[in-house]
């Protein structure tokens, strides 16, 4: 079975913020606004975050792309009372909107916090709805409820389709996400964890390689490469 | 989708569409999926005609290939094009947000004019004849009334041919007044370029293939102007190849580029000429220079006798006598031992590159040509010129030439007038001085201007002195803006020809940035989403309105056949498959062959076109005369406004440094919300501006994160929020510009009408002009800081 994972070169990731932009086209995040943002409510599921280190001498900094990690133990999933949030088969952490009630929960028990919740209903200026991705899995949430990054889900079945289309079976390496695609850096990579001769699992093997918040447990596929 | 010839490649019914669709996404959502069954997840109503279309975005001066996934006639998501050479599949925020420009509200959908005074924003809507109409009539009556000089036309990036058609409409039409944009920033290293290795371009550096890479200015990695190549090259450089390179950034702040950089220097602002002088001196004493190079193929490295029997000193024995390092670590703030350690790296470590500051503000101190001329000096002692992993030279592809036409007298006459900038006269060393324009109007020299008109050009924001920059514009009895929003200029203008943006237009762009030559097709993605038009097709429809010359000048009847006629030579089936055509190789030049001659001393008017890298600028020397010997190297002097025992010192005690952002775009700012939510990465600050104190500054204030204070300089006032930081000179403030624009709609809930979206630091800043070059000094500021 495949188990879809990320590796992100922090070495040769130039912090463009191409992914935070790319994901936002692909997925139809909504426009927060100036209020809302001051509030901290922006949704950006895949954005680059400052992390300064204050104990090291030279005040050395740190500027780390986070997406959702899709934990292999996911805490979010855990304590979903309705259900909604769930994990596939194949290592995806996705959300069925319908069954969210919005409790947030799983926004608090994520330890990356990469779990949004739209406050409102979502909102563009008319004439700037005509960009939005029409694929169905991205249509626009409603009020109410939690959402994050789906690994592009859509991407995925519409590799699927086109394997199914063109008769052939499908590689893992068909897909990638909106983000990986973007990088200007060709600093993500994507694929299987499962399949040892992947790159992302040979990469996630490198003596560079770390997580996020590894001590928690969760278990998350997305692997980060250290800088210099 | 008339414009368009692809095919359509939705290859699923809308049946098989859903049901597949609703199948995987829910994969593996067990139970809990299948209960909400009864209500789909998929609600597509109508079926999906999908195309994807090859452009060239133009957000940026890179010109990457795009492609743009187009459903049912709507634009929805933008891709990099893996068959361009440029961006080779990435594609930067800028190209990813292209659609909220392409679909923003803040678009001006129709021509219109204003009715009430000038500013006043009693604005009514005409159809283009009507526009045309005015435009042609007022231009063809200044014409014949000989004051066609008193025309002038300042734009900021223009792409392709566009370059050529402007200088031409203007000379058929009778004015010298082109004005760009450049003199703000680029201009330094374009100039410095000329006047030592003899070339009028900018610098192109393959960065993929060097070991070494020391970036002067802080900018290298988020608005140069090959931006998207560097990108993919650092990361190359890094992890790409078995030898990894090291990055060196040189910047008063540790800006992103700085972070990501193997190593950061920080130096008092305005000082890196200084530095370089000191890094040559470090290099030639300790003799390790490329000797050979040096002796074969530069000019100006020893004392030498010119041939009226005058000795002039050399590049040798200025720097050894000038620039020890005691002195330049005095001057700069970093310290010996950091200056001799990355000399040695810089020239121990082949390939090497000293990158040049291009951008506004990071190099102009009073000397901009002379820091650009120190920093390229390096590259010609390691004999980096044209090297692999060097400063290579950009070319371009030989197009047919344009068809001759005969320019009457007006032409003529109009034409060798003196510039309205200066250019060439007040500023003898200039090509265009944009932000001299609005005194010289004010001051009505050399002449009253009649006419202006604004290609992609936004003075009043760039450079506002005080609100002069308006006065002028309201002085001048005719503006024409071809601006797509109302911005600040367009605001005062007469008349707005609304541009259409980069997705609606035929074009065509350069390739820049790779060195080899290359031309990148840009197609209409999708149909006018306004009544739109591009400023290529209103100066040839213009053209013909005016008859004689200037319709003689353009044969042509749209841009696009224009593109056509000029791109002829080329194999046409490449570009439609492609979105390009390139040579794809770049064949670097030995030193002393045929092919050297093209890339040291090809553009040289008065200087011998011998193959040698001035490092005594033989052009200099030839335009200023014999007693101009020390202005013919490269040399530092303290700007004033560094010194910190004056006056203005003690009551503005910090210097501003301002340093563009990925997140704005040039021509766009403030209008794209995506850009706005990801603004201040290193601020963490979304629609709004930051200004970061270093911690002593904070200390001395009493400042803390999140404090709203007043930035003020003599000029003007701003606020901002605080951000306290680590990474900065102590003595400097960094305000980032591209903020500070008024935004006309309601950009998500609770928002205000018309608010501000932070501020614009050009406001602090007087803009005045180096004396021989024309080139922008607007900076470092002083400014001084306190609570709100």
């Amino acid at each position: 079975m495949t188990r879809w994972g990320m590796v992100i070169d922090l070495d040769k990731c130039v912090a463009c913020q191409s992914c935070t932009a790319a994901c936002r086209m692909e997925n139809n995040t909504p426009v927060a606004g100036k209020n809302q943002a001051d509030m901290g409510r922006t949704i950006l599921w895949n954005e680059v975050l400052p992390l300064a280190n204050s104990e090291s001498p030279d005040a050395s900094e740190m500027l780390i792309p986070r997406p959702c990690m899709h934990c292999d133990d996911p805490p979010c999933v855990k304590v979903c009372p309705v259900q909604a949030t769930y994990r596939t088969d194949e290592g995806v952490v996705l959300i069925n909107y319908d069954r969210c009630i919005g409790c947030r929960f799983c926004t608090v028990a994520c330890p990356f916090q990469v779990r949004y919740f739209n406050w409102f209903e979502p909102e563009w200026p008319e004439a700037l709805k005509a960009h939005l991705n029409p694929d169905p899995e991205v249509a626009p949430r409603p009020r109410g409820v939690v959402e994050k990054c789906t690994f592009c889900v859509q991407r995925l079945r519409k590799a699927r389709e086109t394997a199914q289309a063109e008769g052939r079976p499908f590689s893992a390496t068909d897909y990638v996400p909106a983000c990986v695609e973007t990088c200007t850096a060709h600093a993500r990579y994507f694929g299987d964890l499962d399949d040892p001769n992947s790159l992302v699992s040979q990469l996630a093997a490198s003596p560079r390689a770390f997580r996020l918040q590894e001590e928690m447990g969760t278990k998350p596929k997305v692997y980060y490469l250290k800088q210099g | 989708m008339t414009a368009i010839d692809s095919k359509p490649t939705s290859r699923i019914s809308r049946r098989d569409f859903i049901k597949v669709g609703a199948a995987t996404a829910v994969a593996g959502a067990g139970l809990a999926a299948l209960k909400s069954a009864d209500k789909p997840l998929t609600v597509q109503t109508v079926p999906l005609e999908e195309t994807v279309v090859k452009t060239t975005c133009a957000l940026c001066p890179s010109g990457c290939g795009l492609n743009v996934r187009v459903v049912n006639g709507k634009a929805v998501k933008v891709e990099g094009n893996p068959l361009h050479p440029l961006n080779q599949g990435v594609c930067c925020l800028k190209g990813q947000t292209a659609l909220e420009v392409l679909y923003s509200p803040e678009r001006i959908e129709h021509p219109r004019i204003q009715t009430g005074e000038r500013g006043s924003g009693d604005w009514k809507e005409i159809s283009w004849d009507e526009a045309l109409g005015i435009v042609a009539s007022k231009m063809a009556g200044l014409r014949s009334s000989g004051k066609a000089h008193g025309v002038a036309l300042m734009h900021g990036d223009l792409c392709g041919e566009m370059r050529q058609v402007v200088q031409r409409f203007m000379q058929a039409y009778g004015s010298p007044n082109v004005i760009s944009r450049e003199s703000l920033g680029e201009d330094a290293a374009r100039m410095a370029m000329w006047f030592s290795q003899g070339v009028n371009v900018l610098p192109v550096y393959d960065i993929a293939s060097a070991n070494y890479v020391m970036t002067f200015g802080g900018n290298l990695l988020e608005t140069s102007r090959n931006l998207i190549g560097y990108l993919g090259a650092a990361a190359f450089m890094h992890r790409g190849r078995p030898e990894r390179g090291k990055l060196v950034a040189v910047h008063p702040r540790r800006s992103v580029t700085g972070i990501k950089a193997d190593e950061w220097i920080p130096i008092r602002p305005g000082t890196y000429g200084a530095l370089a002088l000191g890094m040559a001196n470090v290099i030639i004493n300790s003799g390790l220079y490329d000797e050979n190079f040096v002796r074969d193929f530069t000019f100006g490295f020893d004392d030498f006798t010119d041939t009226d029997g005058n000795s002039h000193q050399g590049f040798k024995s200025l720097v050894l006598e000038s620039y020890t390092l005691d002195r330049v670590s005095a001057v700069t703030g970093v310290a010996t031992d950091v200056i001799a350690r990355v000399a040695g790296e810089f020239a121990s470590n082949r390939p090497a590159i000293a990158v040049m500051p291009t951008e506004a503000g990071e190099l102009s101190s009073g000397s901009a040509l002379y820091t650009a001329l120190a920093v390229h000096a390096l590259n010609a002692l390691i004999g980096s010129i044209d090297a692999k992993g060097g400063a290579i030279v950009q070319r371009f592809p030989d197009l047919k030439d344009w068809p001759y036409y005969m320019p009457d007298s007006t032409a003529l006459v109009g034409g060798s007038k003196e510039r309205v900038d200066g250019a060439g006269t007040q500023f003898p060393l200039a090509i265009s001085v944009y932000q001299n324009v609005p005194e010289r109007i004010l001051a009505g020299e050399p002449y009253p201007l009649e006419m202006l008109m604004l290609l992609n050009a936004n003075p009043a924001y760039d450079m506002p002195n005080n609100g002069r920059c308006v006065e002028a514009l309201l002085k001048v009895p005719f503006v024409v803006s071809f601006a797509p929003t109302l911005d600040e200029s367009a605001a005062h203008a007469d008349l707005i020809l609304p541009a259409s943006t980069f997705l609606e237009i035929w074009g065509d762009d350069y390739l820049e940035g790779t060195g080899f030559p290359g031309i990148s097709l840009r197609r209409p993605v999708v149909e006018p989403v306004h009544d739109t038009r591009d400023p290529g097709d209103v100066l040839l429809d213009l053209a013909h309105r005016l008859g004689g010359p200037l319709a003689e000048a353009f044969p042509w009847t749209s841009y696009k056949d224009l593109m056509l006629d000029r791109l002829s030579g080329f194999d046409w089936k490449k570009f439609e498959a492609n979105g390009n055509w390139s040579q794809l190789v770049y064949f670097n030049a030995v030193p002393g062959s045929q092919a050297w001659n093209e890339v040291v001393g090809r553009d040289r008017l008065n200087a011998p076109k011998d193959g040698r890298f001035d490092f005594f600028s033989r052009e200099l020397f030839a335009l200023l005369g014999s007693d101009s010997s020390q202005a013919c190297l490269p040399h530092f002097e303290i700007p004033s406004t560094l010194a910190d025992s004056t006056a203005g010192a003690l009551e503005y005690p910090f210097l501003l440094v301002t340093q563009p952002l990925i997140t704005q775009s040039q021509e766009w700012q403030g209008i794209i919300p995506t850009l706005e939510e990801c603004y201040g990465l290193q601020g963490n600050v979304k629609w709004d501006s930051w200004v970061e104190v270093s911690q002593k500054a904070a200390d001395a204030l009493g400042l803390q994160n999140n404090d709203r204070v007043w930035i003020e300089s003599a000029a003007d006032r701003v606020q901002a929020v605080v951000r306290v930081r680590a990474g900065l000179w102590p003595d400097a403030v960094f305000l980032p510009p591209g903020q500070g624009h008024r935004t006309l709609v309601r950009w998500g809930r609770y928002a205000d009408d018309n608010f501000v979206v932070g501020t614009n630091p050009n406001a602090l800043i007087e803009f005045s002009s180096e004396p021989l070059t024309g080139l922008a000094v607007s900076g470092p500021a002083r400014v001084r800081i306190y609570r709100v």
